[in-house]
């Protein structure tokens, strides 16, 4: 039976090519969206880990209690010793020191004397050594603007509108006028090697961005850090590891003063767990507005592809076979569709999402300028419901199609439907 | 007074120097003019030459280090300063020369910031003052009117007490309260205190000592007293008076050597 | 007329099959709407709370002043142009004086900026209402919430404010925290302390001071003189209506696909239609229509279900939106923490043009995609037409 109703449906083709074709299309985008919008979710999460947050964070009491002041000196002491212990005790994580400043940004003339300066908000991190991925977690590559990214030492990028506005040159020497730990007044020289774009109006006044190294000698920081981010080696953050992890750093760290470390959690940060929750329920509406419109689309095409053959089934209905077998044809009809069209929608949809998970969509091409806060790069994310959430509008709404137009079977006189018969 | 705490505390030098002492006279059973006693500081402070090695102690949140300096100094308003220690700050070198202050950051910045602006807020040293109260006026009988209040004992030592007021719109301190050595009239307490009466600073003498016919202050702690900080404490490791300063000292070129 | 009545009575003839179809394009063009008056409602809630808090109808600047370069602050206040001061007599404009100061609570020391607001100003909603009881004795204080949160001080607390007169004399004294504001400004907020202008003034020695001056919504700015820059709405609000310009991008993929999604079900329809109704066809050419005119039939049967999706989005989304435009939709409190302000409950916003340009784009797709299965009617010869056969 089953075979005659495949080929049935494969020799017509608009019993089975349309039908199938927009059931897999649904499927498809269905899926796809699901990841996507998983997706854009991480995307947020990502870049509040990659930029600031880490998944997880180390600081001090004392300095995670008046952070807004950056007071560096409530940083991390014997940070080398600290992240050696970090790493030792979590293996697998990524730890990576960062350090945020204040200053004084001087561009000098060629007889040393000021030339042109503003006030800075500095931004130190692990930009030059082996095996960091900073340069890249923080997008930097595809935000410079002009000239190219620090290679040695005492290099500096700063945004492009704070370069423009001091009308300094790539190359050029620019001097930091800070603050040491300490207090004391610290001054140091960088070269300018080139300028990016944040994409958020207030960083892109005037941010510096250094190598940590230089930074720490800038500002008598050897062997501290401000904070200390760690990154799961998925790049999905995992709230539930991150409580782990934090739970058993503190734990064993009771009080300590305020020189004494604390991990927070990504979601444990300034509120970012509320943005995360508001996120994942605007994503939850959309998703489950979309899976109602898939499946009223589909559920018409279910529909029509019945009506299309009221005629057929006129002809069969004359022919003897019962109205309950006929019905029951179309059903099982709209089932073999409909398993059809969703296989082959997930596939396609989870071929996508995969492809969109692991290379994404590198969307710099239609951005005019990219930045560090927006990746370029549209990535996609499969969970387990990602493959299951085609199956409603595929499965389900085929068939609540073929079951709505097939009633008309029952209601409608059999000599009608045969009239519909064009021959 | 002002210049007393340049001296004990910021621009290291030693400028509250004595040599009344060695006159003897018997502390005044009268009790003196305000005006007096402030000219008697201010004639202090333009003693000749004198350099020599001090130390300055900074209590932070973050722990106590200690910064060794060499300093020169010429009556009251040419003085240039070369740290010593710790190896961070050492080669860094600073130069005031009437109301205008620069300092020098060794190679490999190798640069002269002339301090101004925003950068007068900036604290020295990571010490409880900023650079801008170097640039006040160091001579304290322009900008104070002062009146002898009383008596009181400091650490043993009888002294006046000194309530002295600004006359003038910019000085930093509205008003200070000194205790004056009787005898050796050598300041061994100040208070500074805000227009609206509030305490901010307070400096105190720990430790006086003689060199020939001369006091000087070789032990001195400041404090803010706004914050919670233990203050900054400054020891004179060495001092020699008279010495023979070449004049090229106090020039801005001198500040690359 | 026979046209456009053909085509009503065969879609509407067509029963379910059309309800869906209007179902399907009528959801995806209220989401869209949704969607869309959701960012417009954040971009005029910030909008407006700039307005109603910080801007008002504009501001005149000090030459000096720039509120990025905090390093220029304490340099950038001049005496209030007349044309400016006799504004502010009249209530029409307030004029603010901002300072470097710090406080410390806890005896550690927190830089903040002093501003000076006249407590009975009206022209921006900060409660200075609260800063009218201050005497000789003490300084009264307002803060916002970020503040409180950042120095641990709340409402009657003591704390310690020290700054530096004009002259540059130190002076530090007790400030009581009045009140603590609830905002979702952190540029009204974050590292400030509002008091009386007229104290300010005194504490600083600037009488008759300001920094800038906040007009009135409805004050048309007068020509200020000494040097004062006028910054109207555009220039004050230009961050954030760069920031929800990249937003509506972001749905542009969102919005793309739903209506996608929708023209496909249409565009399925019309293939459905243009088969099945051939010797409808036939027999029209045969009665003398003209092709154009029967593709004219089939690609207005398509477009009206653009139309009664508009009619049917209506009778549902107009109580739907009007309802969350009303209600609101509650967001987490931090969500101003991120840099602009936003409410407890957001409020979309939906405006004519809103609706009705996306009511134009939904009609142009959805006639585009009619159109294109019923072109092939114009290959269509009449004869095999009426025989049911398509060529």
């Amino acid at each position: 039976m089953i075979r005659f109703l495949l080929k049935g449906i494969v020799r017509d083709r608009h019993r089975s090519f349309f039908p199938v074709l927009i059931v897999t299309l649904g499927v498809a985008v269905t899926t796809v969206m699901h990841a996507f919008m998983d997706g854009m979710a991480d995307e947020m999460v990502r870049n509040m880990a990659r930029l600031d947050s880490g998944h997880v964070k180390v600081v001090t009491r004392g300095y995670g209690e008046i952070v807004s002041q950056i007071p560096n000196d409530l940083a991390i002491r014997s940070a080398d010793s600290v992240m050696a212990a970090l790493e030792a005790r979590y293996p697998g994580m990524e730890w990576t020191p960062r350090i945020k400043f204040g200053g004084l940004l001087d561009f000098p003339d060629s007889t040393g004397e000021t030339r042109a300066q503003g006030p800075a908000a500095g931004f130190a991190a692990d930009l030059l050594g082996e095996g960091s991925g900073e340069i890249a977690r923080l997008n930097l590559a595809q935000s410079l603007v002009r000239g190219r990214l620090p290679s040695s030492p005492n290099e500096i990028l700063v945004s492009d509108e704070f370069a423009s506005r001091l009308g300094v040159e790539i190359g050029g020497t620019a001097t930091l006028i800070g603050s040491t730990a300490y207090g004391s007044m610290a001054v140091h020289n960088f070269r300018l090697a080139g300028t990016i774009r944040f994409g958020i109006a207030p960083l892109d006044r005037n941010m510096l961005i250094a190598d940590i190294a230089d930074v720490r000698y800038a500002l008598d920081m050897e062997d501290m850090t401000a904070e200390i981010l760690g990154f799961f080696p998925t790049t999905v953050y995992d709230d539930g590891a991150a409580e782990l992890l934090a739970d058993d750093f503190n734990g064993e760290r009771p009080s300590g003063g305020p020189a004494g470390l604390r991990m927070l959690t990504l979601r444990g940060q300034g509120g970012i767990g509320q943005m995360l929750d508001m996120a994942r329920s605007r994503s939850a509406i959309i998703i489950a507005v979309f899976i109602v419109i898939m499946s009223i689309v589909l559920w018409n095409t279910g529909l029509m592809s019945g009506i299309r053959r009221y005629g057929e089934l006129g002809v069969r209905l004359a022919l003897g076979e019962s109205h309950r077998h006929v019905y029951g044809t179309l059903i099982a009809e709209s089932i073999l569709i409909g398993i059809g069209g969703t296989a082959a929608g997930a596939a396609i949809g989870l071929a996508v999402s995969y492809f969109l998970q692991e290379v994404g969509w590198d969307i710099s091409g239609m951005m005019r300028g990219s930045s560090v806060m927006m990746s370029n790069v549209i990535r996609a994310r499969v969970t387990p419901a990602t493959w299951m959430i085609g199956l409603i509008p595929g499965m389900a709404a085929t068939i609540l199609g073929a079951v709505f137009s097939g009633s008309g079977i029952f209601r409608r006189e059999t000599s009608r439907l045969f009239k519909e018969l064009e021959v | 007074m002002w210049s007393f705490l340049i001296a004990t505390v910021l621009l290291p030098l030693p400028l509250a120097v004595s040599t009344w002492a060695q006159e003897s006279r018997p502390p005044d059973a009268s009790r003196p003019s305000g005006r007096a006693v402030l000219e008697r500081i201010d004639e202090n402070l333009v003693l000749d030459s004198a350099t020599g090695v001090s130390e300055m102690i900074i209590h932070g949140r973050s722990g106590t280090r200690s910064i060794r300096s060499r300093f020169w100094k010429q009556g009251a308003d040419s003085s240039f300063v070369e740290y010593l220690s710790p190896p961070r700050e050492a080669g860094k070198k600073m130069l005031k020369l009437g109301d205008m202050l620069w300092t020098y950051a060794p190679e490999p910045a190798d640069r002269i910031i002339t301090i101004s602006g925003h950068l007068l807020r900036q604290s020295v040293m990571g010490s409880d003052l900023s650079y801008e109260d170097l640039l006040e006026n160091s001579r304290l009988i322009e900008v104070y009117d002062a009146e002898v209040t009383g008596e009181e004992p400091v650490g043993g030592r009888p002294c006046w007490v000194v309530r002295m007021t600004s006359r003038v719109d910019d000085a930093a301190y509205h008003s200070r309260t000194v205790w004056v050595d009787k005898e050796r009239w050598l300041p061994l307490r100040e208070e500074r205190y805000a227009r609206s009466g509030r305490l901010l600073k307070k400096t105190t003498i720990e430790e006086a000592q003689r060199i020939g016919e001369r006091w000087y202050i070789s032990r001195a702690t400041f404090r803010d007293m706004l914050s919670s900080g233990e203050g900054t404490e400054y020891i004179v490791e060495s001092i020699e008076f008279g010495a023979e300063i070449p004049g090229h000292i106090f020039s801005k070129a001198a500040l690359r050597q | 007329m026979l046209v456009p009545k053909l085509a009503w009575r065969n879609i509407v003839g067509a029963g379910l099959r059309t309800w869906l179809n209007v179902i399907v394009l009528s959801l995806a063009f209220v989401m869209i709407i949704w969607a869309q008056g959701f960012v417009r409602g954040m971009f005029e809630y910030t909008r407006h709370t700039m307005i109603q808090y910080e801007i008002a109808g504009g501001q005149f600047w000090h030459p000096g002043y720039d509120p990025y370069d905090p390093l220029t602050i304490d340099e950038a206040h001049g005496i209030v142009p007349a044309a400016l001061q006799s504004l502010a007599g009249e209530g029409e404009a307030t004029a603010v004086l901002v300072a470097p100061g710090a406080i410390y609570p806890d005896g550690r020391a927190q830089n903040v900026l002093l501003k000076g607001i006249d407590p009975a100003q009206t022209v921006v909603e900060i409660p200075t209402g609260t800063l009218a009881g201050g005497g000789d004795g003490y300084i009264p204080a307002l803060i916002g919430e970020r503040m409180a949160r950042q120095t641990g001080l709340g409402e009657g607390d003591w704390v310690v404010v020290r700054w530096r007169d004009a002259g540059g004399t130190f002076d530090a004294a007790d400030m009581r925290i009045e009140a603590v504001m609830s905002t979702t400004l952190a540029s009204i907020d974050q590292s400030q302390v509002w008091l009386p202008l007229e104290q300010l003034r005194g504490m600083l020695r600037t009488p008759g001071e300001a920094t800038f001056v906040i007009l009135g919504r409805e004050t048309p700015p007068p020509a200020a003189g000494g040097g004062w820059i006028h910054r109207d709405l555009d220039y004050l609000l230009s961050d954030i209506t760069a920031m929800i310009r990249s937003k509506y991008v972001g749905m542009a993929f969102f919005y793309g696909l739903l209506l996608f999604m929708a023209l496909i079900a249409i565009f399925d329809t019309q293939v459905l239609a243009v088969w099945r109704r051939r010797k409808e066809m036939g027999t029209l050419m045969a009665l003398g229509m003209v092709r154009s005119r029967i593709i004219a039939l089939f690609t207005l049967e398509g477009a009206l279900h653009g139309l009664l999706a508009f009619l049917a989005g209506a009778i549902y989304g107009i109580p739907l939106l009007w309802w969350t435009a009303r209600a609101g939709f509650p967001l987490p409190e931090i969500a101003g923490e991120m840099g602009f302000a936003l409410p407890e409950r957001l409020y979309p916003s939906y405006g004519a043009l809103l609706v009705l340009g996306t009511a134009v784009l939904v009609m142009i797709a959805v006639t585009v995609v009619s159109y294109l299965p019923a072109a092939k009617i114009s290959r269509l010869r009449p004869t095999d037409a009426l025989r049911g056969k398509m060529t």
